[in-house]
Formats: structure tokens, sequence, C-alpha cells
């Protein structure tokens, strides 16, 4: 097989594993009635402090639309369990051992992650949306089912990032998960505008996912011109990429530093 | 007694070798930051009590669902609940020892909120009824303890409980109105709401941060201890049943 | 008053699960156990010592049948049982492993009503005595399975029962660390303790205990002193040899205590006694006819069994 036909099969597998993982949790019973009620609720907790803040429905829009595609970043965050799983599972020093690149497989192992994360936010933002009275403008609305994959997407290559970080330390996954995504809402334009915020935090937020995909997405609702938004895009998959490739680095150095001290072991 | 303090004890080091306990002592300032922004964005300054007490519910919601609440079901995978039913100490005075330990350290998170909002945004929160102020958030942490004695009592018993507390909390921070108040959400959700402890607490919370008198504090107090103490004994009763379960089937153990 | 009476003790686990069969993990067990005796429970894994131990330290309901500690009903009488029993159930896991030795031993007197100061007295002294003191401040995450082990003990020991359960207590532990905790047995034992030990090591059974009951699939098959097992382990002992000359064969097959002379599929010849002191006199022959390549070795527990069975079937 060619390398780039081996890489993608061993991506499809990956992310089958993933997916593996994650069906043991959810069934789609428990999925919609667990996970999606929570969304929802997250979204509409926030629609409605829109609505107790202002006489103006934009207010509650603004914070519908940030949090449905907050979502997206829990889901992406969240990977980084699946992707560092396999450090205390005991199965790395066998990955690293294997002739394929463990690199790639640890790229791919959280990537359903990537897929949950569109499907909840839009499916967050088609719901919500209407109950609140949010005018969908069909069919330009559409645009924000790619735009939200690319922002999952970009979340999901972050929380890959944060499984290398997370990898080298013992127990601290449930803390890296929940200060970054907080983070991420507090600082990412979900609840208020970048510019309410110091010039300089702004800047350090563009640096981060989901900042310039959500731009994009509220520029589809306010009919900002194409322009404006597949630049916005365009940032957002730029930052995706710098992500996923300073994960693979950083993955990349562990293992081979790993295979030189020894640090590899097979379990916890 | 005995197991009382044994599990305060026991619960207060657990706490300091386990830095996941913490968490939401780091959620709480970061709610309170998103949620300042939100309001003073929007001019509405009025509503910055609003955003510091909301914090403090959710954090204490989080210790009950995902710390206190799974305390049981930690000893048993654990292979600890086997000695611990075996010892001559009631367990449940054993989980209310530990209940009460992390209720402090949710408690901790007003003290947190309090000193952001002063040191980082200028808020000064008034304390213009702090008795009353004390009286909630001790009924408040007590009626959190009674809850997360049904949880952990409710939790051992299912299979996946972990997927219940993931998605809980959303769902509970709405229905207890922690940041908008019950009144302004649609009609059929009062009654579940007002069955919810936490929904008192928090229209409690955040009118004794206002110079206006406490409109029936008494009797909304009362309401708040009551629904407290339905769960402990809700809770009490269920961990006798899953306990006495649990021997006979000989799950006390996992597998 | 005896320390432990079991009376026609049944426990049955029934399936939970679809596929799953329902098991007889006890079937009408008696046993008595005398104040102060050391008493084994012997049995392979599976054989129900361990859901026996859990009913006498009552974790576990009885499905029929009775069973009293020190007078007391383990199923009616829990508050008064649970203050007089020690239970070391051994393991990985069952403490808390963020926490350190010493801290863990700590909250174990708490749950047993210690005083704090008689608390601190006791870990102290029990990490010494269970050869821990050192590491009595360290994590139990850090400490290696013989070390865990040894923790274990030292918590079964901290409510100072009357009776104490141990559960395949050295398991885990270096050979070294198995010596020493059978002297410690022997001290518990002048302390007046009654101690029923649970193993699948017949050595261990004999070198520590009075007497001692065979289980086997939830029944009970025997109960013997130790000196009895003895002779068993070395009445049925088996000669495994390779390259004997078949006339020698031939002559061993002959000789009093000699049971069984078979070929085992590519691996030679197993020649079985059943008397005492035929085996040095099997293996004075073979070394004689200039055979080097021998192996002695021990019956399995269940060979044991079923011998037993079958001599006590011969005796009534």
């Amino acid at each position: 097989m060619s390398a780039i036909a081996t890489t993608a099969t061993i991506m499809r597998y990956a992310f089958r594993a993933g997916l593996a993982d994650y069906r043991s949790m959810y069934t789609w019973k428990s999925w919609l009635a667990g996970w999606f009620v929570r969304v929802l609720a997250q979204v509409s907790f926030f629609a409605l402090i829109g609505e107790r803040i202002s006489s103006d429905e934009r207010a509650t829009f603004y914070l519908l639309v940030g949090n449905a595609l907050a979502v997206a970043a829990v889901t992406g965050v969240f990977s980084l369990n699946a992707t560092s799983s396999e450090r205390w599972a005991g199965t790395l020093p066998l990955l690293v051992a294997s002739p394929s690149s463990p690199v790639i497989v640890f790229g791919s192992r959280g990537s359903y992650a990537a897929l949950d994360g569109t499907v909840s936010a839009v499916s967050a933002l088609f719901v919500a949306g209407p109950l609140f009275g949010m005018d969908l403008p069909w069919p330009r609305v559409l645009l924000v089912v790619p735009l939200t994959a690319l922002v999952a997407y970009s979340c999901y290559c972050f929380g890959t990032f944060l499984a290398g970080v997370v990898f080298r330390f013992r127990n601290i996954n449930s803390f890296v998960v929940l200060t970054s995504y907080m983070t991420i809402m507090a600082v990412c334009g979900v609840n208020v505008p970048l510019t309410y915020y110091p010039e300089a935090l702004e800047w350090i937020s563009r640096f981060m996912p989901l900042t310039n995909g959500l731009l994009a997405i509220r520029g589809v609702f306010e009919g900002d011109a194409a322009s404006a938004i597949l630049g916005d895009a365009a940032l957002e998959a730029a930052v995706a990429i710098g992500w996923m490739t300073a994960a693979l680095l950083s993955f990349n150095q562990f293992a081979s530093r790993g295979r030189r001290d020894g640090s590899l072991d097979y379990g916890a | 007694m005995h197991g009382y303090l044994a599990g305060l004890k026991l619960e207060a080091r657990l706490i300091r070798a386990q830095p996941d306990s913490l968490i939401p002592l780091v959620t709480a300032p970061l709610f309170t930051i998103i949620f300042l922004a939100i309001v003073r964005e929007s001019g509405r300054y009025d509503l910055q009590p609003d955003a510091l007490m909301a914090p403090v519910l959710i954090a204490l919601w989080w210790v009950a669902l995902q710390h206190a609440g799974q305390i049981i079901t930690h000893d048993r995978w654990q292979a600890l609940l086997e000695s611990i039913v075996a010892a001559p100490t009631s367990l449940a005075s054993l989980l209310f020892g530990r209940v009460t330990t992390v209720m402090c350290l949710g408690l901790v998170s007003f003290l947190e909120v309090w000193a952001i909002g002063a040191v980082f945004f200028d808020v000064s929160l008034r304390f213009e009824h702090p008795l009353e102020l004390v009286l909630i958030l001790v009924c408040t942490a007590f009626a959190t303890a009674g809850a997360s004695l049904a949880f952990a009592a409710l939790f051992v018993m299912t299979r996946n409980a972990y997927t219940f507390t993931n998605s809980a909390g959303f769902p509970l921070y709405l229905l207890s109105g922690v940041f908008v108040p019950v009144a302004v959400l649609p009609g059929w959700i009062h009654p579940v709401s007002s069955a919810i402890f936490m929904s008192w607490s928090a229209d409690l919370l955040r009118a004794s941060v206002r110079p206006a008198p406490i409109d029936q504090f008494w009797g909304r107090l009362g309401m708040v201890v009551l629904l407290g103490v339905i769960s402990f004994v809700i809770g009490r009763f269920v961990l006798i049943y899953v306990l006495r379960r649990m021997r006979m089937t000989g799950e006390l153990a996992t597998a | 008053m005896e320390a432990v009476e079991v009376e026609e003790v049944t426990r049955v686990f029934e399936p939970r699960r679809r596929g799953s069969t329902r098991v007889v993990a006890l079937d009408s067990v008696s046993l008595t156990i005398p104040t102060g005796e050391i008493h084994g429970l012997l049995g392979p894994n599976g054989a129900g010592k361990t859901t026996l131990v859990k009913i006498l330290s009552t974790v576990l309901l009885p499905t029929s049948g009775r069973a009293r500690v020190l007078g007391h009903d383990v199923v009616d009488e829990t508050q008064a049982v649970r203050p007089l029993i020690g239970i070391v159930f051994g393991g990985e896991r069952g403490l808390y492993w963020r926490l350190t030795g010493r801290q863990n031993l700590e909250y174990w007197g708490a749950l047993y009503k210690l005083s704090s100061r008689q608390t601190k007295a006791r870990a102290r002294e029990l990490l010494e005595r269970v050869g821990l003191a050192d590491k009595a401040d360290q994590r139990v995450e850090e400490y290696s399975r013989g070390m865990k082990q040894r923790l274990h003990l030292a918590r079964g020991l901290m409510g100072d029962g009357r009776v104490l359960f141990l559960d395949e207590p050295t398991t885990g532990m270096d050979p070294l660390a198995a010596r020493e905790f059978r002297t410690l047995i022997g001290e518990l034992r002048g302390e007046g303790r009654t101690i029923l030990l649970a193993t699948h090591d017949m050595a261990e059974a004999e070198a520590v205990c009075d007497r001692v009951t065979l289980i086997d699939r939830g029944k009970i098959i025997a109960t013997e002193s130790p000196r009895t097992l003895g002779h068993l382990l070395t009445r049925f002992q088996r000669i495994d040899v390779e390259g004997a000359p078949e006339a020698v064969l031939e002559e061993i097959r002959t000789m009093d205590g000699v049971t069984n002379v078979a070929a085992v599929d590519g691996a030679g010849v197993r020649i079985e006694v059943d008397a005492e002191g035929v085996t040095q006199l099997v293996l004075e022959r073979l070394v004689a006819a200039g055979v080097t390549s021998v192996r002695t070795g021990l019956p399995s527990l269940e060979e044991v069994y079923v011998q037993l069975i079958g001599e006590r079937g011969m005796e009534l």
C-alpha cells in the first residue's frame, strides 16, 4: 500500500476505535436523553441570560449562537481523554513499536469528537434557535454546517494538542478539560465580542480554536460579505492546522524521548 | 459521631492528596469572569450580584454531582466498600462526614468569587443582610449535602451514572435558576423548579446581596431546609436498601 | 462458646445477565472453630473460600443456613459481630492509593472507634510489626504488591479483632515476607485470637494451622490436621523420569507402594506412589540404574481430594 493509503487506513481504524469507545458510553437514546439534553440546556441557559439582560433579541441570539458553537469546543477538548487514553492503557509502547507511525494514530484517535461536535452544535443551533424565535435565513444558513464542522475539527486539533500535554503528567485530565473549554468560553467571543477584552487578549484569542470560525458563522447570520466570511474561515483552518502540527510534533518528541530514556511504559 | 468525624478527616486528606477535587475552585472564577463580562458588556451593572452568586451555586451542584455523589461508587471500584461495611461504623455517618468536607470546599468558592469580583472587576458585594446570607449559605450547603447523599446512594445502583453526572449539570443550573430566576422561566417549569431546593436558595442569595428587605425570608429558608431534609431521608433509605441488596446479591465488590 | 459456628450454610448466586449460569458457591457447609484456633480453609480458586469469609464477616448474606461469630448471628446481629472481627481481603485494591500507609491505617482505626491517640499508637505499632515503618508516610500508590499486602494485614489488625479472617493474605508476598507472616500468625495466636485463614497454598496451611478444612466447589471435603495433610503430600508424590530402561521400570512397577507407572506423551514416564518412604526407594533404584533425568512433584489439590474421598470411601 502506498504511504497515503496506509495513513488513510490507519486514520480510519483509529477513528473507528475512538467511535467504539464513545459508543460504549452512549447509545442513540442516551446520547439524546443525556448529552443532547445537556447541550440544549447549556444553550438555553445562556440564551435566557440574554433575554434577562436586554429586551433586544440580538443579545439573546448572540449568546445562543456563541454557546451552540461552544458545544463543539466541549467535545473537541473532551477528546483529549480518548487520545491520551493510550498513555495509561499500556498500549503506547506497542504503538511505538509498530511499523506505522504512532503519530498518525495519536492524531486520529479522538477524531470522532469532530463529528460529534459538529452534529451537537448544528443540532443545538437548529433546535434552540427557533425555540427562542431566532430567524434562520434559508438557504444561507446551510453554510453554518460546514463552518461548524471546521470549528469542531479545529477544537479537536486543540484537544489533541492538550492530550500531548496531559500525556506527560498523571491525573490532570479533568482539570485540563474544564479549564480549557471554559477559557475558550470566556475569551473566544462566545459570550461577549472580542472587543470587550484588552487588545492583547483579543490578539491571543485569534490563535485559539473557535474564535475565527465563530466570527464567520455570526457573519452568515448577519449577512456579511462572502469575502469576510471566507477570510475568517481560512483563519480558522490555519489555526486548526497549527494546533494539529504542534500536537504531532509534541507527540513525536515525546515518543522519541521515551525510546531513548525508557519512559514509555506498559501501564500506570 | 465517630464515623462522621472519621469521614470528615478522610475527605480532607483525600482532597489534599488529589488535585482534581479542587476543580470547582478553578471553574468558579472562570464562570465569574464569563457572567460578569456578559452583564457588564450589556451595561446591566445591576445584575452584577447575580453574576457573582451563580458561580457559587454552580460550584455546589458540581461538588454534589461529580464529587460527593461519586464517593460510594469510587469506594466500590476500589474494593473498599466491603471492608467499610464490615466495620462497626455506619456508612451513612461516614458518608455524611465526607460530604460535609466536600460542601465546605464548595463554599470556599463564595470567598473566591467575592475576591475576584472585588479585585479584578471592582465589584463590591454589598452585605446588606449578613446574617441572612450566612444562614442561606449554611442551609444551602446542608441541603446540597442531602442531595449528594441521595445521589451517592442512587449512583452506586446504576451502571451508567457517569453519563448522568456529565449531562445533569446545565439542566440543573437551568431548572434551579442559578442565574436567571425561575420566575422568568416558562410556567410549566415552575412546579419542577420548586421541588429543587437550589431554586429557593438562588432567589434568597440574590435577595441577600441587595438592599431591599428579603421577602418571606424564614418561609423560603424553611423550604431550603425542608427539601434538604427530604433529600437526606431519601438518601438514607436508598442507601439502606442498596446496601442490603448488595449484601444479598454479593455486589458490594465489583467483579 | 465457639469462635465460629457455621450450620448448613448455602450461598447461591443467581445469574445477573443473560447467558450466565446459577452458581452454588457454598453447599450446606458446616464448620466449627473453637476459640484460639488457627483454622485453615484450603481449596482451589472458586472453591467457595472467599464466599464463606464474606458471609462470616457480614458483607454477604447466606441464601440459607446460619452462622455465628462469638455467639452472634452474622445476619441479624451485625452490630455485635463487626467490632469483634478483623478482615484481610488483600489484593491490589482495598486501600486509598492517594493516602499514605499511615493515613490509611488511621482511617481504619477511626472506623473501629479508636480514639485519636489510640489510633496513632496502634498504627505506629502495626506498621513496625509488618515491616512498613520506614514506608509509612509514602503514598500507597508507590507501594509494591507485597507492601500493599502487608498494609492490608496491618489494616485488618487495627480493630484488634478477637476473630480474624484472612483471605489469601500472602498473595504477592515474596517467600521471606511470607515466612515472616507465618511468625506473625503464631504471635497472634499467642494473643488468644482465633484465625480463619483461607488459602490455596497447601504448604502454608500445613505450616501455620491447627486444623485445615478442605473445600472444593462449595462443599467441605474434610477437616484434617496438618499432620495428615503432610502425610498426604509425601504419600502421593509422583516421580517423572526420562530415559529409564524398560527393565528398571518393570521392577519399579512391582514395588510395594507404587500405584502406577505410565508413559506421559512426549515427556517420559510418570511413577505414582501412595505410601511414605516409597519415593526414596524408587529414586535410589533409578539413580543406581544411571538415570539422571528425574523430577519429583506433589499432587494437585484435586488429586489429593480424589484420593482422600476414595480412601474415605474405603474406610467408611
